[in-house]
């Protein structure tokens, strides 16, 4: 299965960790906001990925159809992911957050959202990929150690730059401000954070606000690296979402983080390095999804109980 | 899916509802008539509505009928075609191979929460499904349509529309029992409340493991039809997509009976056709906009999950027009009570006959987190006494109970019940050995009728199962029939035969109480243990207990009570035991304890 004289390759080696960081920097822009919404308010969102995709079309319109540049294209993507999570909390989460109410129901619920947004979005753009426009950034790579080093692109060092810096930013805001005081409050304890004051309906709407700007940031993010944006992105990406936070652990937003870089990286080198890799890639996910749940189901930085009781 | 809680807003939405349901079920059915096709999706739907309701009617949500669809489409298309096998053994063949996999995958993902079932069993699906494209040599690829691999449409195509209809009768005729039986009654148990459930004598993950084998089976078996009826074979058509598809069935139709998940097949797989033959030709905009079946069936699932959480069709969820009348035990007027007699198995030792004590707990100690709820208590509760325990909030009363009846493990010490250790036993064992119980804040089975609950109460009593059920054998009916009955008499000995037909959810709280009460005596306990049974109840009703308690004991049960309820304590009590910060500062005989001025200060002494 393993391809030997591959493995003696320096060069093939190093290119592989570079496309592998950047494939893992997406998916885990993309699960912070998954496991953000999680963690603190113990929603499993399925319409994230719907958002995602949305947000692509909206880097695409702002990009492609209005001129605009890169910078003003992800911005518009990450607000308007912010909107769409907002309005999803308003419909398909808040009139569930009620006495009684069932633990999954939110989840339920955030089907049928997605169900809608992709119907739309079909309707909308046609199943037909699209791309952002080449001007958007240098598409000459960057070769480190000559020309038959590695290759990196704009896209990639993009990528990794604007992922790690959402990143910091999320860290210090959760740890360091009185938002995140608040919305870890809310994690721990809903009732609990009421009973101090805490205008819970307030952290929700801000939880959801971050997270979608999240999947906004990963919609454009991905559409720089695979250059094809369609509507069945969502239901792409949003598998592979799942085995990151797992990996993670549930709501463990470091977790996320260590769960991308490790996902992006496991399915790189299976395409690189199996014959035919780019049919177990998707596989590895799964595997990976699979056998944390068997044996370890809080993940790999995990906190919460994961078994029953 | 966990209890479908709450009340249902908007009541009178469920009439308009109902009359719409009746104009597109009639409408569905004329257009099936025209379109045999059509009519054959409906049926496979409605089979894959029913796999998957199987799992919600245990308390399970699981996404993984798309991968059993799958599997039984893939394996008994190359029984048939590669083996030559004629429909009907290859469909068996489907299933069998479904069950198998399905213990498999069930046994270890079974004991994760929730959320993680739900993840776990995407996974599967997918990895069913790349296991497919990954291995043409066996499936075909991706779109099996590989002809160097057989699989024809003349190969594969198998089915008339009557062989669906008829597998569909099958199923409902499986279901319809189902719904009427031991094992039925123990899903719905443990979707209500798992952990009640499991101190009823119910083993709660293998009934899972049965919820989601039978869920798989059916799955397969269905896929498999699907396959043989369109005659080719597609990954994409096992997708999540199709998981979510046959989930929002049965949450569309409803959860809580079968039938809802039919009438949800029906009503989604009938929408395309609908707009297609009917709105189509007369509107252009629909004729022209493909996603419109999508928006719409997206769109009814998210407002009936917030509107009607428990689905289109949910017998038993409306209210009842008339309030629930009221229990009431007479005093004075108790009738003789055959319903209370201890079966000759489980009474107790003889008098006179030598015996140990029925219950002994030795130098138990048991911490949470670095917090000691019990250190080192010891106890013994006697065969046909009452035993009461005491003590102010915190104390770690109810944590004693919760050992003894295994919900939760000592960090040390042993507890010996009848000879038996039991300090690890699984709770199921314990309650099956004649162990029963009441909760604080009660734990009925809240969406089943009084008289049902009492009747789990029998569970470990009533030997049926699957096979006596679906073939209707003498004993299935003698023993529901005994079950009923002896629930009845105890519901009449308690004043609530007024009530047996009524959910639990609906009665007041000293009603709930009672038949609480009724649930735990119904296994004929070896030792009843009540948790505060007098909480919430008048001093009337509260009296009326006591005597209660009282004519047990004459009937040689035994029972270890916490109570805060000092004159009902002290009136029915042999022995006492009085916890405080989880030591035992006095013990034994009722006069004695009375004296002790331990007790006095740290409890007795407040009144």
């Amino acid at each position: 299965m393993v391809d030997i004289s591959l493995l003696a390759n320096p060069i093939y080696l190093a290119q592989n960790v570079v496309d592998g960081l950047a494939r893992g920097a997406v998916y885990a822009v993309f699960a912070l906001g998954f496991t953000l919404i999680f963690g603190v308010l113990d929603i499993l969102n399925l319409a994230h990925a719907s958002t995602y995709m949305w947000c692509a079309f909206v880097g695409w319109i702002a990009m492609s159809q209005l001129g605009l540049p890169l910078w003003a294209g992800l911005m518009a993507a990450m607000i308007a992911g912010g909107i769409i999570a907002v309005i999803l909390e308003f419909v398909a989460f808040r009139p569930l957050r009620r006495e009684g109410s069932e633990r999954l129901a939110p989840m339920i619920s955030s089907i049928g959202a997605s169900i809608i947004m992709v119907s739309l979005a079909e309707a909308a753009f046609t199943v037909q990929t699209k791309r952002f426009p080449t001007g958007v950034l240098n598409p000459t790579p960057v070769l480190l150690g000559g020309t038959d080093g590695v290759r990196v692109s704009w896209a990639q060092l993009l990528i990794v730059a604007v992922s790690v810096l959402l990143m910091i930013a999320l860290g210090y805001l959760i740890r360091s401000t009185r938002t995140g005081k608040a919305m870890r409050a809310v994690a721990y304890s809903q009732r609990a954070a009421q009973l101090l004051g805490i205008d819970i309906n307030q952290v929700v709407l801000t939880t959801f606000w971050i997270g979608g700007m999240l999947a906004g940031a990963a919609g454009v993010l991905v559409g720089l690296l695979t250059s094809s944006i369609a509507p069945n992105i969502g239901s792409q990406i949003e598998l592979r979402g799942l085995a990151v936070v797992i990996l993670g652990g549930l709501g463990n937003i470091e977790g996320a983080v260590l769960g991308g870089f490790v996902l992006g990286l496991v399915e790189t080198f299976t395409i690189a390095y199996l014959q035919q890799g780019g049919d177990y890639k998707d596989a590895v996910a799964f595997l990976i999804l699979f056998l944390m749940l068997l044996v370890r189901p809080n993940g790999l930085l995990g906190r919460r109980e994961a078994n029953r009781a | 899916m966990p209890e479908p809680g709450g009340k249902q807003p908007r009541l009178s939405w469920r009439y308009v509802v109902y009359a719409l349901l009746a104009v597109v079920l009639l409408v569905n059915a004329f257009l099936y008539v025209g379109n045999p096709s059509d009519l054959d999706r409906f049926l496979i739907d409605a089979m894959l509505g029913l796999s998957v309701f199987v799992t919600l009617d245990a308390g399970l949500l699981s996404l993984a009928n798309a991968g059993f669809m799958a599997i039984g489409a893939y394996s008994s298309a190359i029984l048939v075609v590669r083996a030559g096998f004629p429909l009907l053994p290859a469909v068996l063949g489907a299933m069998v191979i479904c069950g198998i996999i399905g213990v498999a995958i069930g046994l270890p993902v079974l004991r994760l929460r929730d959320v993680y079932l739900a993840i776990a069993t995407i996974g599967f699906g997918e990895i069913v499904r790349i296991l497919i494209v990954t291995n043409p040599g066996l499936t075909g690829g991706a779109t099996g349509a590989n002809l160097s691999t057989g699989f024809q449409y003349d190969k594969m195509k198998q089915t008339q529309t009557w062989m669906l209809v008829l597998a569909l009768a099958v199923l409902i005729y499986a279901f319809y029992w189902l719904a009427h039986s031991r094992t039925g009654r123990a899903f719905r148990a443990m979707r209500a409340n798992p952990q009640a459930a499991e101190t009823m004598g119910i083993n709660v993950v293998s009934y899972r493991v049965l919820a989601f084998v039978l869920s798989a089976m059916i799955a397969g078996a269905a896929g498999s039809l699907y396959a043989h009826d369109i005659g080719s074979l597609d990954n994409n058509d096992f997708s999540f997509n199709r998981a979510v598809q046959i989930l929002s069935y049965a949450v569309l139709g409803g959860s809580t009976h079968w039938f809802g998940s039919i009438l949800g097949a029906g009503l989604l797989s009938g929408l395309p056709v609908f707009l297609r033959e009917f709105v189509g030709g007369s509107i252009p905009l629909v004729a022209n906009f493909a996603q419109l079946p999508n928006i719409i069936s997206g769109l009814a699932l998210m407002l009936v999950i917030i509107f009607l959480p428990a689905g289109l069709y949910a017998p038993g969820r409306r209210q009842t027009a008339a309030p629930v009348k009221t229990g009431e035990v007479e005093e004075g007027t108790v009738p003789e009570a055959p319903a209370l007699e201890l079966s000759a198995e489980r009474r107790n030792g003889e008098a006179g006959q030598p015996h140990g004590p029925l219950l002994e707990m030795k130098d138990v100690r048991c911490v949470f987190g670095g917090v000691t709820a019990l250190d080192g208590v010891d106890l013994a509760v006697k065969e046909g006494e009452i035993h009461g325990l005491i003590g102010p909030n915190g104390a770690g009363k109810t944590t004693l109970i919760n050992l003894i009846s295994g919900f939760c493990r000592p960090a040390s010490g042993r507890i010996i019940f009848r000879e038996a250790d039991i300090t690890h036993m699984p709770a199921y064992q314990i309650a099956q050995l004649g162990v029963a119980r009441t909760y604080q804040n009660i734990r009925l089975f809240g969406e089943m009728t009084v008289l049902e609950n009492v009747v789990v109460g029998r569970h470990a009593y009533i030997r049926t199962n699957l096979l006596t059920t679906w073939l209707r054998l003498p004993r299935e009916r003698r023993e529901e029939r005994d079950a009923a009955e002896s629930a009845m008499a105890l519901l009449e000995r308690l004043g609530l035969e007024g009530l047996a037909g009524v959910p639990a959810r609906e009665l007041s709280y000293g009603d709930q109480r009672r038949v609480e009460i009724a649930r735990a005596l119904a296994s004929q306990p070896h030792l009843l243990l009540l948790d505060e049974p007098a909480a919430g109840l008048t001093n009337a009703e509260a009296a009326a207990l006591a005597e209660f308690l009282l004519e047990l004991k004459r009937r040689r049960y035994t029972i270890l009570a916490i109570e805060h309820h000092m004159d009902l304590i002290m009136r029915v009590s042999d022995e006492i035991m009085v916890l405080n910060f989880g030591r035992a500062i006095a013990e034994g005989a009722l006069s004695r304890v009375r004296q002790d001025p331990e007790v006095i200060e740290a409890y007795l002494g407040q009144e």
